[in-house]
């Protein structure tokens, strides 16, 4: 994919600097907070970082994990 | 120099831990214990804190407590697969300041671009998204350096072609350093997609074959931990 044929949030996103990125990341990340977004990684059996034993699957399919609850059209 | 490095870098829009790339010595040791203590952050996951572990290429794990932080995850390594040592690294680091002069040390695009070739498959397009972003960047005034770069790391099969035919002398050059530029310089677009996927293959079982020992360690250290002493 070239860069013209990003999706316009993504080309607004880099029209920014470094340190605007970061600001909007912050609210981004506090959005997500608010939402009952978790901190927790999630479960990558792919990363050398993984334990399978110190996942929680209650946190990627409970209430602190994001999921879509309806899709739209789109 | 992992997730936040890159929404710095505009390839991410939020990470939810911070990875710490660090000089491994003791008065830098003692600064980071200070550090954690201030963020009231425990070890959360073997290996522990040694700096004889870290030299290994772990990466140890901590989790904030201080009020403001809560639950934000840190990780902190010395080492990094396939990359120099900490001082050269710091040496070609990105420094971004903000208005109040709070300055934020990044591992370089190219360096992260390295450090981010994983077995993890989200890392990937997070690469893509990183020379992408550094070409759109720096493609008015480019350097030989820039444009090797870009030859050598561009992931998307249309850019590279645009790169081959903006740049014929450099990718005729690096040709049998990258042997797919030789599709992307035929404008053989599946062959050059082919090519691309196979380099990720590849270069996931390089990280593999590295994390293997690492892992046997961690195991190790698992066990360790949940006997009883």
């Amino acid at each position: 994919m070239r860069f013209e044929d990003w999706p316009e949030e993504w080309q607004e996103w880099a029209k920014l600097t470094p340190i605007e990125r970061f600001r909007e990341s912050e609210k981004i990340f506090a959005q997500y907070l608010a939402m009952g977004g978790t901190l927790d990684p999630d479960p990558d059996p792919a990363s050398p970082f993984y334990d399978p034993s110190q996942w929680n699957p209650r946190l990627a399919h409970g209430r602190a994990g994001l999921r879509v609850l309806r899709r739209g059209a789109s | 120099m992992g997730g936040q490095a890159c929404v710095f870098y505009g390839a991410a829009q939020v990470s939810k831990d911070v990875d710490f790339l660090i000089l491994a010595d003791e008065d830098n040791f003692d600064r980071l214990r200070n550090a954690l203590e201030t963020l009231q952050a425990p070890r959360i996951a073997v290996p522990r804190f040694d700096p004889a572990v870290l030299a290994r290429g772990h990466a140890v794990h901590f989790r904030c407590k201080a009020p403001g932080v809560e639950g934000l995850r840190i990780d902190i390594m010395t080492k990094l697969r396939d990359l120099p040592d900490f001082e050269e690294l710091w040496q070609r680091r990105t420094v971004v300041a903000d208005e109040e002069g709070m300055q934020f040390h990044l591992l370089s695009v190219p360096d992260l671009v390295k450090a981010k070739k994983t077995q993890r498959a989200k890392d990937w397009p997070m690469i893509e998204a990183l020379v992408m972003m550094h070409c759109r960047e720096n493609l008015s005034a480019p350097t030989p350096e820039w444009i090797a770069f870009w030859l050598t790391e561009s992931r998307s099969p249309e850019r590279l072609v645009d790169l081959t035919i903006q740049f014929p002398a450099e990718a005729g050059r690096l040709e049998p350093v990258r042997p797919l530029l030789a599709h992307a310089i035929a404008g053989n677009l599946p062959a050059l997609r082919e090519a691309l996927d196979a380099e990720v293959r590849a270069e996931q079982e390089k990280d593999r074959i590295y994390w293997e020992p690492l892992k046997r360690e961690m195991e190790a250290f698992r066990r360790d931990e949940s006997t009883p002493q």
